[in-house]
């Protein structure tokens, strides 16, 4: 069972990276419903969850659906309305970005490597992949300036949270209410950050977040 | 079934967009005067709980509980007449909005469990993102953008620590349901480093709610571009909501031996936003985003009293009180003036005294009580912080509160003096109405009305909810 584990966080990292490299904002999209079937399939191969009743495998069929189909769907209709293809000028360009991706790697494996927790094996993986993946979510968001991207950062930092909650958490415990919490946050942020992606497009003729810049002191 | 309290709202909320606008508003009065009752009811205790590892009611809940329904009653009334005379596009919407914020705001104030705490907290953010929008401006596009992707973030990253204190339950082998009272029992055996880590992460992520600095940068732009009763309702009753969260995990902190570490970055936090309040109110050309960042600075000073403990947590929560009930009053009164003079510029408003002289009397009174002048409530509980923090010999910490008192009282004193006394650019456009004067004017008078006479059952409310941490009001 480790190996599927293994191949799964190995697939999530790469996604981190390609999302880091991409320029293309379809191929981002399409990048993001990869992370988010393997993420969502995490639990199921942990060891600690074999034992899943019905009523949880119902459960993470539908955060597949959501975080691999749903999410990616409409963020693919958003992409398609504003009628981008890519981003031009980010802040940090990708050489920059992917360098960042591999020192944040790096990084995540020492903080876990230090942290001396006494983790069920094979979950060290899986702390690595969520800590890279919320990093990567914050630089994403830090790193571009389409409201767009920084929408998909949002959503690789969910990733990353919801990763970590199930690395860490007994299940016993937090069941449904945890996943519960990461789905509302999730539909937070492509429901309301769709919504407004929209007005921007339509208020500014384009969704660069620089444009957003008159309130200030 | 205390569960009602929040439920009606919501159920009120969703009904109101399928009836029309002249409906609604007459709807979010009923509602508005159904949740104070309900929320009467559950002070005398005769509403209980149905899920009770979800939901429970706190003495520091209620407490807030009711200051938001107490609040939401005079905005709803204010609404009445605002909704008439501002223009806005999607007026359902509005009065949806208000009252599904309503409802999230309550279930916060009833939840036991940290998750659903945090639902909860994340649900506010998503119904009060159409209030600022509402205008549909720019700027209005410009403050939601930045509100909700702030606040997500942040709210992103206390979940992340509560993951963590499930982790310090985890190691230290606990074997209790996730509740905040359950493991306020149990609080000995939780592991101190993960329960650090997750109360840094907790303050980070409603701190950004609460509009602590240096996380508050959503404040002032959402504060200024929605309408004055959201406002009012997002100043006075939702950053309460967020302090709550924090408040609950420091009381675990503080249970499990770990209060003095809680209390030093409360305090830490508490005094960076006062001074970042006061520095920026200080030539601030709008007034709306001058209250906001004497918001932010309230905030601080309720950080810092609950940080500091013993006799100024009593303080900070009278703090709590007269700051909501105060800084709605004058967001509606800023509400009036901004319907009288169509700007927020101060610069370009003056005489207010001659052109809205019942406002004129609102705003004053506001303005002495936000000060921290007496009569008004919050001379006391800064007085009490202030003697709090010498008890416990933080004398650089009182140093810093009282430049920054002095720095707010002087920006607010010069915005207030150009506004009321100067001259205008403006023509007046709309007349101020009773409907919109009656609200502020009933909010500054409980404020003076709790200095003169605290009924017992507010009093001892508040002594429970500071009791499990140290608090007294024996000096």
């Amino acid at each position: 069972m480790t190996n599927i584990t293994e191949c799964i966080l190995v697939i999530t990292l790469l996604s981190v990276l390609l999302s880091l490299a991409s320029t293309r904002l379809i191929a981002l999209v399409r990048i993001m419903a990869l992370q988010g079937i393997m993420v969502s399939l995490t639990p199921l191969f942990l060891k600690g969850h074999e034992s899943l009743g019905s009523g949880a495998l119902i459960f993470f069929q539908l955060m597949i659906l959501i975080k691999g189909l749903l999410i990616p769907g409409l963020l693919y209709m958003a992409v398609k309305r504003i009628a981008i293809k890519r981003e031009i000028e980010p802040f940090i360009g990708y050489h920059a970005s992917i360098l960042a991706g591999l020192v944040m790697l790096i990084f995540s494996v020492f903080i876990t490597s230090h942290l001396r927790l006494s983790l069920p094996a094979g979950h060290d993986m899986v702390l690595i992949t969520a800590i890279t993946t919320m990093a990567a979510g914050f630089f994403l968001m830090m790193a571009r300036s389409k409201a767009i991207t920084q929408v998909i950062g949002y959503l690789m930092l969910e990733n990353g949270i919801y990763l970590i909650g199930t690395a860490l958490t007994k299940h016993s415990q937090t069941l449904y209410v945890v996943e519960f919490g990461v789905l509302l946050d999730l539909l937070v942020g492509v429901m309301i950050m769709g919504i407004i992606l929209h007005n921007i497009n339509s208020a500014f003729d384009d969704v660069d977040t620089t444009l957003l810049g008159r309130l200030k002191d | 079934m205390i569960e009602f309290i929040f439920l009606l709202p919501l159920a009120t909320g969703l009904m109101a967009l399928a009836l029309p606008a002249t409906l609604g508003r007459i709807l979010l009065l009923i509602t508005a005067l159904l949740h104070l009752q309900l929320t009467i009811m559950s002070w005398m205790g005769s509403l209980t709980p149905v899920f009770t590892s979800y939901f429970s009611t706190s003495p520091e809940g209620l407490l807030i509980l009711m200051v938001t329904s107490f609040i939401f009653v005079c905005i709803s009334l204010y609404s009445f007449s605002y909704m008439k005379e501002s223009e806005m596009e999607n007026k359902p919407i509005f009065i949806c909005c208000m009252l599904l914020f309503l409802g999230t705001m309550s279930m916060v104030t009833l939840s036991d469990h940290p998750i659903v705490l945090w639902i909860a907290i994340e649900a506010t953010t998503l119904v009060s993102a159409p209030l600022i929008f509402i205008h549909r401006s720019k700027e209005a596009l410009e403050a939601t953008w930045k509100y909700v992707l702030i606040c997500s973030v942040g709210i992103a990253l206390a979940l992340l620590g509560y993951f963590f204190i499930t982790l310090a339950m985890d190691l230290g082998n606990i074997d209790a349901p996730l509740t905040f009272s359950s493991l306020n029992t149990v609080a000995s055996q939780l592991d101190p480093l993960w329960l650090k880590v997750g109360f840094i992460f907790v303050v980070i992520g409603f701190g950004t709610k609460m509009g602590l600095a240096p996380m508050h940068t959503w404040l002032p732009d959402a504060h200024s571009q929605a309408p004055s009763p959201a406002s009012a309702l997002l100043s006075g009753a939702l950053l309460n909501c967020a302090f709550l969260g924090i408040y609950k995990t420091h009381i675990l902190m503080h249970v499990a031996g770990l209060g003095e570490f809680s209390g030093n970055v409360l305090i830490g936090f508490g005094l960076l936003s006062m001074l970042v309040g006061a520095i920026f109110i200080i030539g601030q050309p709008d007034y709306k985003r001058m209250l906001a960042y004497s918001s932010i600075k309230n905030m601080g000073i309720i950080a810092f009293g609950v940080g500091i403990g013993g006799f100024a947590l009593y303080g900070a929560f009278l703090h709590i009180i007269h700051h909501s009930l105060l800084k709605s009053s004058l967001f509606l009164s800023a509400g009036n003036i901004l319907l009288g003079f169509g700007t927020k510029q101060v610069q370009r408003i003056g005489g207010i005294i001659s052109y809205l002289p019942k406002t004129f009397i609102s705003f004053f009174a506001g303005f002495i009580g936000i000060s921290g002048l007496p009569p008004f409530g919050m001379f006391i509980s800064e007085v009490v912080i202030i003697v709090g923090a010498f008890q416990e010999r933080r004398y650089v910490s009182v140093g810093l509160f009282l430049l920054a008192l002095t720095l707010v009282g002087a920006g607010i004193g010069r915005i207030f003096m150009s506004m009321s006394y100067g001259e205008t650019t403006e023509k007046l456009q709309v007349e101020e109405k009773t409907l919109r004067l009656l609200p502020s004017y009933a909010l500054l008078l409980a404020s003076v009305g709790l200095c003169v006479w605290m009924p017992d059952i507010v009093y001892t409310t508040i002594l429970n909810s500071i009791k499990i941490i140290g608090g007294t009001i024996h000096g």
